[in-house]
């Protein structure tokens, strides 16, 4: 993922020591190990609360992105997923899910390769425009991953829907940037501040997605 | 189609209220792992498959932080050339066991993704050579691995009528489960584990008094 300056997962800059609830008796390593702890049970069913959030304010879009997605499969279309940071491995995932997962769909993220991503990232935003530029046609599928900021991400999904590809868009706070113009046709953004909660969310929605595109297919 | 929507939160609900359950054993594993960092220790990460994603995904979290204020530390994936993953390891150990083997040193972190119902490829043998080095060794792994895991008092499940001084090797000093046996739900447990451990971690090195006493088992 990239830094989002003043908008982190879920703290204020300068990360807070675990130092033990007062009064709980604990004190030096043992407290901060149960202060950790409960950070990690509060943490844990925040993100519970999200997933079920976030399937349930969906549903009714995830049904006709994966009858979208499913068509195109059927028409010979193939799948390049993309991301910034942490979500350009999240975006290998969804390739791989595809790809090896079930019956095998053509699925691949966009070439993660150095040499390839200097070439072709020479123009400022346009890394992941100008890979679905050469390798996108008509009938294909791109899946785009952002948490916040959405700048090469959005215009990726520009030039694939220009392409005449169908475009889908799973995105943070802010995502709705990334639908401007009309040019995602299957929009997800999660509502939470957190960028850690928000890509856990999405690894959610991509996996429902997956196996809602198997269940289309029949 | 409603249905499989309807059944897929439902199905999450066990395994993530596990985490919870695993809450003082992410704490450790995160302390752990900040003494290694505060002693210039790197993070290498792997896993296969799926798993190789994840692990991408857990160096880059470490390497550029998301927050502003926390320091960027030294992580590296083992995934991430195609030129070594390629090649054949050599004394027949597998890609991943011979970069480990290459660039670990012993103040490293070897942190090792497994999930369910697959083979591990050479993802235990890699940890293995890491704690060799003296590497301290993360598994985000599943029920089914922590199940086989010989026990912390020494015991060996999947062993129990072994002759007495068969020394029982865990898989990692720090086994971390996501309790499903679906790969996907495994996944996005080990998600949350993962920034759990990156949070805790800093937050565990800035209180660097706390990170020269070792954490109790």
């Amino acid at each position: 993922m990239t830094a989002h300056p003043g908008a982190g997962p879920d703290a204020p800059p300068g990360a807070p020591g675990l130092h033990p609830f007062p009064g709980s008796g604990e004190t030096g390593l043992d407290g901060a190990l149960a202060t950790a702890a409960r950070l990690v049970e509060e943490k844990a069913k925040e993100i519970m609360s999200l997933r079920e959030r976030v399937l349930e304010r969906f549903a009714d879009r995830l049904l006709p992105c994966a009858a979208a997605m499913a068509a195109a499969f059927r028409g010979g279309g193939r799948l390049f997923a993309f991301g910034t940071g942490g979500c350009g491995a999240d975006a290998q995932a969804v390739a791989h899910l595809f790809r090896s997962g079930g019956r095998g769909l053509p699925a691949l993220r966009l070439p993660t390769d150095v040499a390839y991503v200097t070439a072709l990232g020479g123009g400022a935003g346009r890394v992941f425009a100008r890979q679905i530029a050469a390798l996108g046609a008509p009938g294909d599928i791109a899946v785009a991953l952002a948490t916040c900021d959405t700048g090469d991400v959005g215009e990726g999904l520009a030039e694939a829907r220009h392409r005449g590809m169908v475009t889908v868009g799973i995105a943070g706070p802010g995502g709705e940037r990334m639908a401007e113009g009309g040019v995602v046709d299957h929009l997800f953004v999660v509502p939470s501040s957190s960028v850690h909660r928000v890509q856990e969310a999405q690894a959610t929605i991509c996996h429902v997605l997956w196996e809602l595109v198997h269940r289309a297919m029949g | 189609m409603a249905t499989a929507l309807a059944t897929a939160a439902a199905r999450r609900a066990g395994p993530g209220l596990a985490v919870t359950a695993d809450a003082g054993r992410i704490a450790r594993a995160a302390h752990a792992m900040a003494a290694r960092f505060q002693r210039g220790g790197r993070l290498l990460t792997f896993g296969i498959g799926l798993a190789a994603a994840d692990a991408a995904h857990v160096a880059v979290e470490f390497a550029h932080p998301a927050m502003a204020g926390r320091r960027a530390l030294p992580a590296i994936p083992l995934a991430a050339d195609a030129c070594a993953l390629t090649a054949s390891g050599g004394n027949g150990s597998g890609p991943l066991t011979a970069q480990l083997r290459m660039l670990g040193r012993p103040h490293d972190i070897a942190l090792g993704i497994l999930g369910p119902g697959r083979p591990d490829g050479d993802v235990p043998a890699a940890l293995a050579a890491a704690r060799e080095i003296g590497m301290l060794t993360v598994a985000l792994a599943t029920g089914e691995h922590a199940d086989r895991d010989p026990r912390e008092d020494g015991t060996d499940p999947a062993r129990a009528s072994a002759s007495p001084g068969t020394a029982a090797t865990p898989l990692a000093a720090h086994l971390l489960a996501a309790r499903s046996g679906d790969p996907l739900i495994v996944r996005e447990i080990h998600l949350t584990i993962a920034h759990l451990l990156w949070e805790l971690v800093h937050a565990f090195m800035e209180q660097p008094d706390l990170l020269v006493v070792e954490a109790p088992r």
